[in-house]
């Protein structure tokens, strides 16, 4: 069995996963209207950290959470010869170093920290914490390691969201994914971390167990979503296939949901193409932004959240069915129990991931 | 056996499928180097000008990949052969290109930073051969023959059956492009450690 468990966030919303759950229960959204953001000094809603100012914001961020991740497992692990780190990131300290934007962070906490091995980036586009989360997995299943740390971590900066404006693609109120309404993505920063392990003992709290997925990508744009959710369906399908799980046992879906037209169309297309439709789905992207190569990382440590504390929580933006296939969109927050969860993730490149989490 | 049935080595200046040299760098020539490949290819693929460089490297790479080794397109359903690609430096190279675009006076170019990202490549990859199997880019310090090995493991372990590796590191001074095929095949170059590290570095051995 693969255990998950010590799931930490630094977001907006907070330093550690209790903060941020707390946030959530009281659907806090961490996005603002920042003046002069923008490429043209619009105003730009963002979900940015205070405080988090300056050079080695990338690598603070990833200190941070490793450091309040070490609390939590046996610290022994940190240093294992049978551990690694992954970092799931896009644009690391871009800001630092455009030529080298991670070898610096890597030292730093291997260093740091006394790790045995140097950490190993990936680098997926939007699907990056989720894939990476899933080589975990597979890392262990293969006894390739014993532990595996997952760090997921992408920082604010002009150059994404100028890209982004130059797309068309950023929305001038907080973004509403899969709303009538929604007009585009808001982007966001912070770093969410899990461990992966073969080993229950690693946790000092209970963990969850970790049924990996796979990725499976569109064939279709590098910019775009297919239209049919090509990409997203195969990989839905495999992960349930390769976990002998049924459609009807998800109790849950944590969608990609970024509040663009395209994407939250792709996505209702592809659920319901799916035949699921009618389970409680949430983005979690009105509460902390885009935050790109962390998104899979932290908010599939929201759904574990979600899981220990059996609350679905509603998904901030959302007013109006806004796809041409129904969903069953989490309206309001609301107790159930959480036995297996699905989490997905789309994005450039046309990469699709997905995983799952159940219960013990 | 796992093998290596097919290579491509990108160089600053040379060309190389399996070992061969199949094209060479005209200096005196105004298109850029990975444009005098697709010329000397006839690829009919115009899609190839809008992409950066990373993602025309692996694209030709694969091109003579396929060329060299026909079988492979039609040996595999459109979802078994992974891509598993890496570098060191990620998108620098179209980074520094897209930031420029805004830095000096100009707007963001949409054109550009689609590109900022180092997987596009294996997009463009997927598109160009309507492939739905699994991807991953990493970014490491160096090339690492481990890195291709263990995944391997995990990925032909599972729905994949055959595999695309690739080191691609394309900056303003260098070009060190390898693409690799990896098959269950009784013929080849065995894969493992000593024989990626070695096929990695053809074409440099030659210049000595």
């Amino acid at each position: 069995m693969i255990y998950i468990g010590a799931e930490v966030i630094v977001s907006p919303l907070g330093d550690n996963a209790e903060d941020n759950w707390q946030a959530l229960v009281e659907n806090r959204s961490g996005i603002a209207l920042v003046p002069s953001a923008g490429f043209n000094q619009e105003d730009i809603h963002l979900a940015k950290i205070a405080g988090l100012n300056g050079p080695l914001r990338f690598q603070q961020l990833v200190i941070k959470v490793l450091s309040a991740l070490e609390a939590r497992i046996d610290a022994s692990i940190l240093t294992s010869d049978r551990t690694i780190v992954l970092i799931s990131s896009t644009k690391g300290a871009l800001d630092d170093n455009l030529h080298d934007q991670f070898s610096e962070t890597c030292i730093a906490v291997m260093q740091q920290f006394g790790l045995a091995h140097l950490p190993m980036v990936i680098s997926n586009a939007c699907i990056s914490g989720v894939l990476t989360l899933n080589v975990a997995g597979k890392m262990i299943e293969a006894d390739q390691y014993e532990h595996v740390i997952v760090i997921g971590c992408d920082v604010a900066s002009d150059f994404v969201l100028y890209g982004f404006q130059s797309l068309f693609a950023v929305s001038d109120k907080p973004c509403a994914p899969f709303d009538a309404a929604r007009k585009g993505i808001t982007l966001g920063e912070g770093c969410g971390a899990a461990l992966v392990s073969a080993a229950k003992s690693a946790f000092k709290n209970a963990p969850l167990q970790l049924l990996t997925g796979t990725s499976a990508n569109d064939a279709n744009h590098i910019s775009g979503p297919s239209r049919t959710g090509e990409g997203l369906v195969r990989s839905i399908l495999k992960t349930l296939r390769y976990n002998d799980v049924l459609g009807d046992e998800i109790d849950f879906i944590s969608a990609h949901g970024t509040g663009t037209i395209f994407n939250d169309e792709m996505e209702s297309i592809a659920f319901s193409s799916l035949n699921l439709s009618h389970i409680p789905l949430n983005s979690l992207k009105g509460y902390y932004g885009h935050t790109l190569g962390a998104a899979g990382v932290i908010e599939t440590a929201v759904c574990m959240q979600m899981m220990r504390n059996s609350m679905l929580i509603k998904s901030a933006g959302y007013r109006d069915a806004g796809t041409s296939q129904p969903l069953n969109i989490i309206l309001e927050n609301e107790p159930k129990k959480l036995r297996t969860i699905l989490k997905t993730a789309s994005g450039f490149g046309g990469g699709n991931a997905s995983l799952m989490i159940r219960d013990l | 056996m796992k093998m290596i049935t097919a290579y491509c080595n990108l160089r600053a200046d040379e060309c190389l499928v399996n070992g061969e040299v199949v094209a060479r760098r005209d200096a005196g020539s105004e298109d850029s180097w990975f444009k005098q490949i697709y010329r000397q290819l006839d690829l009919g693929y115009p899609k190839f000008y809008k992409m950066d460089v990373l993602s025309q490297a692996g694209y030709l790479a694969m091109e003579l990949i396929k060329k060299a080794n026909p079988d492979i397109t039609a040996a595999y359903a459109d979802d078994e052969i992974a891509l598993v690609f890496a570098n060191a430096s990620s998108s620098a190279e179209t980074d520094r290109r897209f930031m420029q675009s805004y830095e000096t006076g100009g707007s963001p170019s949409p054109s550009l930073f689609v590109y900022t990202l180092p997987n596009i490549v294996l997009g463009e990859i997927a598109i160009a051969n309507k492939w739905y199997g699994e991807n991953m880019f990493a970014v490491l310090p160096k090339f690492a023959p481990g890195f291709y090995l263990n995944y391997s493991e995990i990925l032909l372990a599972s729905d994949s059956c055959a595999l695309l590796g690739g080191w691609l590191e394309v900056t303003a001074g260098s070009t060190d492009v390898f693409l690799f095929m990896v098959e269950e095949r009784e013929n080849g170059t065995e894969f493992n450690n000593g024989n990626l590290l070695h096929l990695s570095q053809t074409g440099l051995v030659a210049a000595y």
